[in-house]
């Protein structure tokens, strides 16, 4: 565990460090490399664009998930593993794989390196997890209660949004949060289908890091777990989005 | 209501996949002898020229190596998770998620920062009197393995917990209550019984190490290159889409391969389906 913690906690160190290199033990204290932050080449614009994206392709998965997972666990269909392998397979793949071939395909169709290209790609990516997700909560979730409704002169889609959408909840809501984080975090299949002004956050973080030597990205890199380390801890206490993922 | 998703995958995944095959039988105009129609000339290429054959063993080799001492890392943890107290079970468990949802960029900086020329470990040696100048750490093998390893844990940890939750108590009990030592119990009892998960967990592990592309892009060297980054720089840097889209079908079929034969042997040495 110390392992796990261990480069986390270095760079929250280096980044209040006043000096100009990354160095430990620090000599200084210094909030400069906060204040730099903005000095990342487009990053305000690049994090919007990241936002925008993951909210779009984590919201569309989410939504295509919903309708697989409820055929996949409550019907029977033949081939189902089959499918069921086919829809979770991108994750397996070489994420570089999913990038080339995109990219090869947008250039075909003529519209390569447009924001929608790019939401398309990342669902590729991310609708694995909310699939997962959703069909653990559906085998946790009780049919009975759905069939009574129904017996009780319930349409199927009032149903479906007063008793099987709430049950749920835990899983949409990891399933999201996960597909969103990982679209949020994506650098193999977006450093294929971006160009000029659309960029996104990993990109434009990464090339400051593989041009500059000081300690900017520390301080990114903080602002950064820490805000994920609130969110994770807030699902955790709402939703108890470990247990689900843990599978018990 | 599958078929709306289904279409999506077909369309945006399926065909992508299928045209980037295609394209990959193809000759390109730069290439030595250019040719028209379908060959598999862009696959013997990247079987026989040195750099990509290289990148092909260096890929494996880094990927066995970081699954085997990610799994070496992690199977203990996960038995001190089942032991330990709720509120320790909690806090190992948080650390792990908020771990596996930062960003891989982030965590490789940490890593960049740590082997720095005077980050840490150098500064800690050098106190040791082991080395009497820093030594250059980033930008190895070495420093890709360790990255890796880090980036696999929680891929490793969720899984084998989850099946050692799924093994009820009583086994050890009675297994020790028989007489069998903790040792014997450990690897007679809990080891084959939680196999689905550690084949899940390494196998997740071997498959990322096997795709990665940003940790050896930011804590390796050109000498370093793995798969996909030879890849990718063909497609981006000479615009040679037919020799970039058979060099990483090549390592997809590698992977899948590799985790077949894993899967079967598997199987057999512990005769249990996974």
């Amino acid at each position: 565990m110390v392992f796990l913690v261990f480069p986390v906690i270095l760079t929250v160190v280096v980044s209040f460090n006043g000096s100009q290199f990354i160095e430990f033990p620090p000599t200084s204290f210094s909030l400069d490399w906060y204040a730099n932050i903005s000095s990342i080449h487009r990053i305000g614009s690049a994090t919007l664009i990241s936002l925008g994206i993951g909210l779009m392709a984590a919201g569309l998965a989410t939504v295509f998930a919903i309708g697989a997972a409820l055929v996949l666990v409550r019907y029977p269909l033949p081939a189902k593993p089959v499918l069921t392998a086919f829809l979770l397979s991108p994750v397996t793949l070489p994420t570089v794989a999913i990038g080339i071939a995109l990219i090869q395909f947008f250039i075909m169709l003529d519209v390569a390196f447009t924001w929608y290209s790019l939401v398309f790609g990342h669902i590729v990516l991310i609708v694995a997890y909310p699939i997962r997700t959703i069909i653990a909560s559906l085998t946790l979730s009780d049919t009975s209660l759905d069939e009574a409704a129904a017996s009780l002169g319930a349409g199927r889609l009032t149903v479906f949004r007063t008793i099987t959408l709430p049950q749920l909840r835990p899983g949409l809501i990891s399933g999201f949060l996960f597909a969103f984080l990982i679209s949020f975090d994506n650098y193999p299949i977006s450093i294929f289908l971006v160009r000029g002004e659309l960029t996104t956050m990993p990109i434009e973080v990464f090339n400051y890091i593989s041009q500059n030597l000081d300690p900017t990205p520390a301080a990114f890199s903080t602002l950064y777990i820490v805000i994920v380390s609130i969110v994770i801890m807030l699902a955790e206490r709402r939703y108890g989005i470990i247990s689900l993922a843990v599978g018990k | 209501m599958l078929g709306p998703l289904i279409a999506f995958m077909f369309i945006f995944y399926a065909v992508p996949f299928g045209n980037m095959a295609y394209e990959s039988l193809h000759s390109w105009p730069g290439d030595d002898k250019p040719h028209v129609g379908l060959s598999v000339f862009q696959y013997e290429k990247t079987t026989q020229k040195s750099r990509t054959v290289k990148s092909l063993k260096r890929t494996f080799r880094i990927s066995i190596i970081s699954t085997i001492l990610t799994f070496i890392i992690c199977f203990p943890i996960t038995l001190l998770l089942l032991r330990s107290s709720p509120r320790i079970k909690v806090g190992i468990l948080l650390v792990t998620f908020i771990s596996l949802a930062s960003s891989l960029i982030i965590r490789n900086y940490g890593w960049l920062v740590v082997l720095a020329d005077a980050g840490p470990i150098n500064n800690i040696l050098i106190w040791l009197k082991i080395f009497e100048f820093p030594k250059r750490m980033a930008y190895s093998e070495g420093a890709i393995i360790t990255a890796l390893v880090h980036y696999c844990m929680p891929f490793m940890i969720l899984p084998i917990y989850g099946s050692l939750l799924r093994i009820p108590a009583s086994n050890a009990e009675a297994s020790l209550s028989l007489g069998a030592n903790a040792w014997t119990t450990l690897r007679r009892v809990i080891l084959p019984l939680s196999m689905p998960g550690i084949f899940g967990g390494t196998m997740l592990s071997f498959a990322i190490c096997m795709s990665s592309y940003v940790t050896p892009l930011m804590l390796g060297s050109p000498s370093t290159a793995m798969v996909s980054q030879v890849a990718a720089e063909q497609i981006e840097v000479q615009l040679n889409f037919p020799w970039g889209s058979a060099i990483i079908i090549t390592l997809t079929l590698g992977s899948f391969l590799i985790v077949f034969i894993y899967a079967a042997l598997v199987g057999k040495v512990m005769r249990v389906d996974v």
